[in-house]
């Protein structure tokens, strides 16, 4: 009786047929015992490692920690947001149709994804939270004044105060130039205070539901400013860092990512706009071919080329010389 | 419980040459990796003198 | 020889479904093949056991997330011992793609997928990518610096390519999920497919090996 599950052929020329594994020399072995103690090693292991080294566990930056630390780019981050020069506010799909996004080669696939999570970062992220502040009539003024504006004059002020920040030593919104900012100084200032108060997440989270659970909103604010990337950087997190492969302090990251992260270190990807598609149409063409390697000629053949297998095989091959 | 050896540094220690940035832990595991992958391959599997003689099991 | 018995009718095949996948149930892997006691002698090396290293790891890493399950989001990060209990978690994910790297390089140096074991080799790699596509869901689902970090990176990557649009990274209750829910039951599906291929073929001869002959 045959245990055979292989069809066979006719061997091709040059590459013998493999045999049945099943009409080998065989020897007892305890498959479950094998699995046992495999538990066992591993358990022990990682509950050695566990207690050696533990794990990490930064705590996430609120807004107000943001307020606190880097007051000067909280403002900016709320003039940009205004003026539609953030990264948010310039993203494309699928938050606004502001940019096409990324293409690989003829496939816009960014774009073809569409518009699914939209969101208008000056409404959303600063304008909505303020309204709901009270006991500030100097900014209800300012945002009444900001709403009855036409699109071109809003544009024109906060960009105009986002320049001029950007040129104030610090970026200190006490040092900035005098000109005609209309009401996004004070705009952005009652975002500063806002963000102070600790209630911006929930402001931007719940936003009238209850139930929070998503978080974009909060983190897209978070992103467009400069002090998380700066808090990233600083840890080797960064993408041109291996930052993919890494993790805070000198715990372990993610070796396994090596391969994604390295594109990103070198040209042209490392100086490309489309770096992010590029990269993930290399990967997934790699992936590919890793899954495929059985049929791809020369790559299969490797094993046989550099014979670590006679290693692996060691006491077969003394058994069972080659005739 | 407090970990016996601290791994919280804030930026952590890392090595690098060229474009290559590793983190000494990331650096370990991996060369652990390789080191165990030679030592499975050449340390001697225990067994072959319990070989019985040949069988087969169909 | 076999003695016929010229009285018995001939077997029909089986027109009840139930038979029919008891039938193709009993088929996949061959008789005794599912759990043998004995082995082929040419399997006398340390690399051997890398697969049931990373079945293991597997597991403890399901149990650890179990535990941190039980006591939720916020859980680990207000109590030693959930702490402790992320510190099982991550440790034992770190143990297991280690022992499935060198069980991938193991077997790509013994040609693995040769005799028909192609698809356990393609399997074997969908489980790699599905396993770092479950790992990465749970990075996001830590609440803390480093999921707002990875996030907000990790939604340029996705959404360059569309992906983002119905997979989003910033919605940790949506990560959650499929952390917990999705990705798991797709990997274990996947998982035990590539080892009931790896009973269903046997394991592969050594390159060049010649079938041995009945004595």
């Amino acid at each position: 009786m045959t245990t055979s599950t292989e069809h066979r052929r006719a061997p091709r020329a040059g590459r013998p047929s493999t045999p049945d594994s099943h009409g080998f020399a065989t020897r007892p072995y305890d498959l479950v015992k094998e699995f046992v103690v495999a538990l066992v090693v591993v358990t022990l292991l990682t509950v050695g490692l566990a207690a050696a080294f533990s794990s990490p566990d930064e705590k996430a930056i609120t807004m107000r920690d943001w307020a606190n630390a880097a007051p000067n780019d909280v403002v900016a981050t709320a003039a940009g947001e205004l003026a539609g020069t953030t990264t948010s506010a310039g993203f494309g799909p699928p938050y606004n149709t502001a940019a096409d996004g990324a293409a690989l080669g003829p496939l816009k696939l960014q774009k073809w994804a569409g518009v699914t999570i939209p969101l208008d970062s000056a409404q959303d992220l600063v304008l909505i939270p303020l309204a709901g502040v009270t006991d500030n009539s100097a900014l209800t003024d300012a945002l009444a004044a900001w709403q009855s504006a036409g699109a071109d004059q809003r544009t024109q002020w906060a960009s105009d105060y986002s320049d001029a920040l950007a040129q104030a030593p610090d970026g200190n919104p006490d040092s900035v130039a005098t000109g005609d900012y209309g009401p996004v100084p004070v705009i952005a200032a009652g975002f500063l205070t806002l963000a102070n108060t600790g209630g911006l997440e929930g402001a931007l989270t719940s936003s009238g539901n209850f139930y929070g659970g998503d978080q974009t909103k909060s983190l897209l604010l978070l992103a467009d400013g400069a002090y998380l990337e700066d808090q990233a950087r600083a840890r080797n997190l960064g993408g041109d860092q291996w930052g993919m492969m890494n993790e805070t302090g000198n715990y372990p990251g993610q070796p396994w990512m090596w391969l994604y992260t390295f594109w990103y270190q070198v040209p042209p990807f490392s100086t490309s706009e489309n770096a992010d598609a590029l990269v993930w149409g290399l990967m997934m063409l790699l992936t590919l071919g890793l899954a495929l390697v059985p049929f791809i000629p020369g790559l299969r053949s490797i094993p046989r080329w550099i014979p670590v297998h006679r290693i692996i095989w060691r006491d077969y091959y003394r058994d069972h010389p080659r005739r | 419980m407090r970990p016996m050896i601290l791994l919280a540094d804030g930026a952590g220690r890392y090595v690098s040459s060229g474009v290559i940035q590793i983190s000494v832990t990331n650096l370990v595991i991996i060369a652990a990796m390789i080191l165990v992958f030679v030592l499975a391959l050449v340390l001697p599997f225990p067994g072959r003198h319990h070989q019985d003689s040949s069988d087969r099991d169909s | 020889m076999t003695a016929v018995d010229t009285d018995q009718p001939p077997v029909a095949t089986p027109t009840s479904w139930t038979a029919r996948v008891r039938e193709r149930i009993s088929r996949i892997v061959p008789p005794g093949q599912a759990l043998p006691d004995r082995q082929p002698a040419y399997m006398s090396s340390w690399i051997y056991v890398f697969g049931v290293l990373t079945l293991a790891a597997l597991i403890v890493v399901v149990a650890s997330g179990v535990v941190l399950a039980l006591g939720g989001v916020t859980w680990w990060h207000v109590s030693s011992l959930g702490h402790f209990v992320n510190s099982l978690h991550l440790w034992s994910v770190e143990l297991f793609f280690a022992f499935m790297v060198v069980h991938l390089w193991g077997k790509f140096w013994m040609a693995a997928w040769r005799g028909n074991r192609a698809l356990t080799w393609m399997t074997g790699v969908v489980a790699f990518l599905g396993s770092i596509g479950t790992a990465f869901t749970g990075y996001l689902s830590q609440a803390n610096f480093a999921s707002q970090w990875i996030s907000t990176q990790a939604k340029d990557g996705l959404n360059s390519v569309g992906v983002g649009a119905f997979f989003n990274v910033m919605n940790p209750a949506q990560m959650l999920l499929w952390h917990v829910v999705l990705l798991p039951l797709v990997l274990g599906v996947i998982v035990v497919l590539h080892v009931i291929l790896v009973r269903r073929h046997g394991i592969v001869p050594p390159i060049d090996a010649d079938e041995e002959t009945a004595s």
